[in-house]
């Protein structure tokens, strides 16, 4: 046995080496570990520490030579596909976008709505596919999204800080006031929550006139704030708004319907369950009538059947829905 | 004194349980608000210090759980054909486990303790979300530990005897029945909590059938011992689910709102999205490794064996090891492809980040110890069919399948593109693609070559098993059993390739977010699908009526065509005019090849039941290099479970629990693949050397038994 073990060791030690100089050989080839970054400030250099760091830019993008990923356009001039690097071609984009648009677009708008909005204006070949780097897992801030964009325009392009952070324009502040929004709301992806919002809550909730009627509306509900959204998700039974109460209903026989009063004239009364099935319910019949406050007709497991991703989606979705006079 | 050593370990099994209970129950998940806490030991860099004892604890837990899995099948064997080869055999493969089990449970220990002392924020939210898991976790150690006992001490206890009372077996039988109608309830979701469609299949297939078994097959004192077996394997099988739920929860948490509050149950936190697809990927991976591990026992026995009888007995070992990895090692690039749909279900970020961000080389490492694996345990058939009689008559056909190998192996090796400088991008016209290799770097040719090297190696097999045998033998001339054997696992066989294909051809493309125009992409499939079912059907009836080579050739032809050359192609279509339909192409490549390695194999096993024999195998007469190629591929595996390891645990960047509780700490970073290669090397070297220790007194313990 002793022999056997002096035979096969030196055996695995050989082939330990071939995997170290396998992995040595790569690390060689493609760079070391990747680092996050510390805090930045909102320049070209903190944001090239934020594309090759934290913003995770490198996964998919790569910047001329400098890198290898082709999943996004290339930042740099490479080939004959990118002549100008991303500076430069930012304000050709931009221009286009204009025409099409019909709205002044600079070289700032375009990189900023790319970052806040990447299906907006999506580059011809490349899929829609980009992540949202204000949400998780990324999460970049506001100013290291400025850092970013900064960054880009250093790349060939005409560098206008105030432009990127002092003294943005309207569009450009506009794109910024959404990314706030979605951060404060956990950084959420809007665009993703209108769709769990359309899977979840359209049944019963209105919003720009359209959806259920069994809860109450969802225009301007970002005026409440975020805590009160977050509750009433969460814990439905703790917030109830005025109108929307849950009513329980005892007939003579001792039958309890709950839902919400949705009529209550002449010698009849209408309770609408969570279902949308309506009960009508003759007045002689019912032997008590009161809200309960213990009870919701919204949902109340639906913080189990959400992911966290759709919970911070669909919180940064209803930030946004701001009501008219703000707009 | 062994004895004492094993004890030892379990009562270690036990206390490494309650350790996790007692930090679970001062835990709060609140903890998850706080900013985090990091400490260090003597200065050691904690994550690297974690990182290394979760390895070492993996290696040798896959070890323990991978070994009783197939320990208690051949056991089984040996019951049935009432073969006392196969009895010594199971015994040999679980006398290993001991010192095994001990380490694992002393490495356990040590990793909580470093987890809970040097990152004192996380775990306490961890415990605070799943403490009553964790009870669950301690208490199945008692579970596991007793079953191991009673099986391993309780083997020649548990031999002879006559048969229960007739009362006692039909009391099992009955237990077996509530089993199984308790199985059927939970299937059809009468009982038990919603849950997603893996787990249901993991806990049915992995518990509720296998005690089902055990209980039906009571009657004696040997089928209890083989009880125990299974019992054994469903506890260690329910703490490697319990612990990955973990895993599970950091890469894909559920129950929890966006400040990390936990406000799900338990059982939203346990089902979390990846838990049942890296528990399905584990199984598999510890089957193969547990295999391989046993193999490389074998090898070196054999290496330093000193009689033919010896030689013989552990190169017989190593070949059962080798067959059982095989056996795992087929469905297992499926399961990892499963595992990494689910990751980009999970995020697309996560998604990436695995394919072509920076784990984008570490899976081009994993390619060539993935592809290593099949051509080293394909050269292993081949040295063994020296020692089969007549088996030379198919030497003839080893080059070919050696040829698919290796270009199978390159297409799966080549990357979509490389870092390119300025002078070769502008050598390939401005592209950074190579105009040819571009395509193999894509997912349909690397489905397509999986496809074909499984396909190899199950040839390869074939050419082994069929090595003595001449004149295949009369199907219908072997009864009723037979026949009913290959109807019912052929019916089976095509009814899982055509509910897919009525799937196919019933599916709405706007399930796939694409426009109506492309239903035909879906349909193309479905066609397919009911093409491989109609060959299949001919391959049965053809068997039935004695053509059953000529059935096999037809049904291996048609689905090599199909999965390879056909979808292969196909593939790329799908890719440029409707690219989520390629999840379906891939799927329908492995329900076709499962469905025909499956019905094949069936079919080939009454062809050859009892035919002609050119002379008996003979054992021992194998090349000592055969057995370097078993440790290689022992050595091989360990190394690809680091480096998946790492992939899986490097997915989440930098976060502890993905996106909810960032890893603030000086680590917060990935690793180089040689920073990767340095630690894994080093924990492949450590576990080695346990190997060593553990095989030494393994040793010990079988000579002091024959003694």
């Amino acid at each position: 046995m002793n022999a056997t073990i002096t035979r096969v060791f030196p055996f695995l030690l050989v082939v330990l080496g071939i995997y170290l100089w396998i992995g040595y050989s790569i690390t060689e080839l493609t760079g070391g570990g990747r680092r996050t970054s510390a805090a930045v400030d909102v320049s070209p250099e903190g944001g090239e520490a934020i594309y090759w760091g934290k913003g995770r830019c490198f996964t998919c993008h790569s910047v001329g030579g400098q890198g290898s990923a082709v999943r996004g356009p290339n930042h740099g001039q490479f080939g004959e596909k990118f002549p100008l690097p991303m500076g430069a071609r930012a304000a050709e984009r931009a221009k286009e976008r204009s025409e099409k648009e019909g709205k002044d677009f600079t070289a700032v708008d375009y990189l900023v709505e790319s970052l806040a909005s990447p299906g907006a204006y999506v580059v011809n070949g490349y899929k829609n596919e980009m992540a949202v780097v204000y949400a998780p897992p990324i999460s970049l801030s506001l100013k290291e999204i400025k850092a970013i964009v900064a960054y880009l325009m250093s790349l060939g392009g005409d560098l206008d800080m105030p432009a990127i952070d002092t003294t943005p324009a309207e569009l450009t502040q506009a794109f910024y006031s959404k990314i706030a929004a979605a951060a404060e709301a956990g950084g959420g992806d809007p665009s993703a929550g209108a769709i769990v919002y359309e899977d979840n809550c359209s049944e019963c909730h209105t919003l720009a006139e359209e959806g259920g009627e069994v809860g109450p509306a969802l225009d301007g509900i970002s005026a409440k704030g975020l805590k009160f959204i977050s509750e009433a998700i969460l814990q439905p039974t703790k917030i109830q708004t005025k109108g929307f109460e849950t009513y329980v209903a005892v007939d003579k026989d001792g039958r309890q319907t709950i839902g919400l009063k949705t009529r209550d004239e002449g010698g009849e009364v209408d309770i609408t369950k969570a279902n949308g099935d309506v009960i009508t319910i003759a007045k002689g019949d019912i032997k008590d009538i009161k809200i309960d406050d213990t009870k919701s007709v919204m949902p109340d497991d639906l913080s189990e059947a959400m992911t966290v991703k759709d919970y911070q989606d669909i919180l940064s979705f209803l930030m946004l829905q701001k009501p008219k006079a703000a707009e | 004194m062994a004895q004492d050593s094993r004890r030892h370990g379990y009562a270690k099994w036990s206390l490494a349980g309650v350790l996790v209970v007692v930090f679970a129950m001062v835990a709060s998940p609140a903890l998850a608000l706080e900013e985090n806490v990091y400490r260090q030991f003597m200065g050691i860099d904690s994550r690297r210090l974690i990182w290394f004892l979760a390895q070492m604890h993996l290696f040798f837990g896959a070890f323990v759980l991978g070994v009783p899995l197939f320990a208690v099948i051949i056991e089984v064997v040996g019951w049935n054909n009432k073969d006392p080869k196969f009895d010594k055999l199971a015994y040999e493969f679980t006398s290993l486990l001991s010192v095994a089990y001990a380490t694992t449970a002393a490495l356990g220990g040590l990793l909580a303790f470093a987890l809970f002392t040097l990152y004192p924020t996380f775990m306490g939210y961890m415990a605070g979300i799943f403490k009553d898991i964790m009870f669950l976790y301690a208490l199945l150690f008692f579970g596991e530990t007793f079953a191991l006992y009673m099986y391993y001490y309780g083997w020649n206890w548990l031999k002879g005897g006559g048969l229960f009372s007739t009362q006692a077996q039909w009391f099992f039988k009955a237990l077996s029945l509530i089993v199984a109608a308790c199985g059927l309830a939970f299937l059809l979701g009468f009982i038990g909590p919603e849950m997603r469609v893996d787990t249901k299949w993991f806990i049915l297939l992995l518990y509720i059938l296998p005690l089902a078994i055990g209980f039906w097959i009571i009657r004696d004192r040997k089928s209890s011992h083989i009880f125990i077996g299974i019992l054994l394997n469903i506890f260690g099988t329910a703490i490697m689910q319990l612990a990955n739920s973990w895993a599970g929860f950091m890469m894909s948490p559920t129950g929890v709102d966006g400040d990390g509050a936990f406000v799900g149950t338990v059982w939203n936190a346990f089902e979390n999205i990846l838990a049942t697809p890296i528990a399905i990927h584990r199984m598999l991976g510890n089957l193969a490794f547990g295999g391989l591990v046993a193999g490389a026992y074998a090898a070196v026995k054999f290496i330093g064996a000193k009689t033919p009888e010896e030689k013989a007995h552990y190169d017989w070992m190593g070949y059962i090891s080798n067959f059982v990895a095989i056996a795992a090692l087929i469905p297992l690039p499926f399961a990892g492809y499963y595992l990494g749909r689910e990751v980009y279900s999970t995020s697309a970020v996560m998604g990436n980040n695995m394919m072509g961000g920076d784990f984008s080389w570490t899976f081009i490492i994993q390619a060539m110890l993935v592809g290593s694996l099949f051509v080293i345990s394909n050269y292993y058939l081949w040295s063994g069919m020296t020692r089969i009689p007549g088996a030379q008559r198919y030497y003839k056909f080893i080059k070919y399948i050696l040829l698919a190998l290796i270009v199978s192996f390159a297409i799966w090796l080549t990357p979509h593109n490389l870092p390119l400088t300025s002078l070769e991008v502008g050598q390939m016209a401005g592209s950074q693609y190579h105009p040819v290799l571009k395509f193999l770097g894509l997912m349909p040719a690397k489905n397509a070559v999986v496809n074909l090297i499984i396909l190899a190696t199950f040839f390869s097999f074939l050419l082994y098993r069929r090595g003595n045998m001449v004149d295949a033998v009369s199907i219908r001339a072997q009864g009723k059993g037979a026949k009913f054997t290959i109807v019912i696992i052929g019916a089976a066989g095509i009814a899982l390739v055509a509910q897919y294909a009525m799937t196919m051809l019933n599916m709405d493309p706007a399930e796939l977010d694409l426009p109506a125009d492309r239903a035909e992409y879906i349909r193309t499939i479905g066609y397919l699908l009911v093409f491989e079912c109609v060959a299949g059907v001919i391959a049965i009836i053809l068997a039935l009526m004695d053509r059953g080579k000529l059935g096999q050739v037809l049904y291996l032809s048609v689905t090599a065509f199909n999965v390879t050359i056909f979808l292969g192609v196909y593939g790329f279509v799908v890719m440029e005019k409707a690219s989520p339909v390629l999840r379906n192409v891939a799927v329908s490549q492995f329900l076709q090849l499962i469905s025909c390695l499956v019905v094949v194999a069936v079919i080939d096993v009454f062809l050859f039941k009892r035919a002609k024999s050119l002379g008996e195998m003979q054992w021992g007469k194998m090349t000592v290099r055969s057995q370097y190629a078993l440790l290689l591929l022992t050595f091989v595996i360990t190394m690809n479970m680091g480096l998946m390891g790492f992939i899986r645990s490097g997915l989440r960047g930098d976060w502890h629990i993905f996106g909810v509780m960032r890893d603030t700490s000086e680590w917060a970073y990935t690793p180089s693949n040689f920073v990767m290669t340095q630690q894994v090397g080093g924990a492949v070297l450590l576990f080695m050397i346990g190997c060593a220790f553990m095989f030494w007194l393994g040793g010990i313990a079988t000579k002091k038994t024959e003694d």
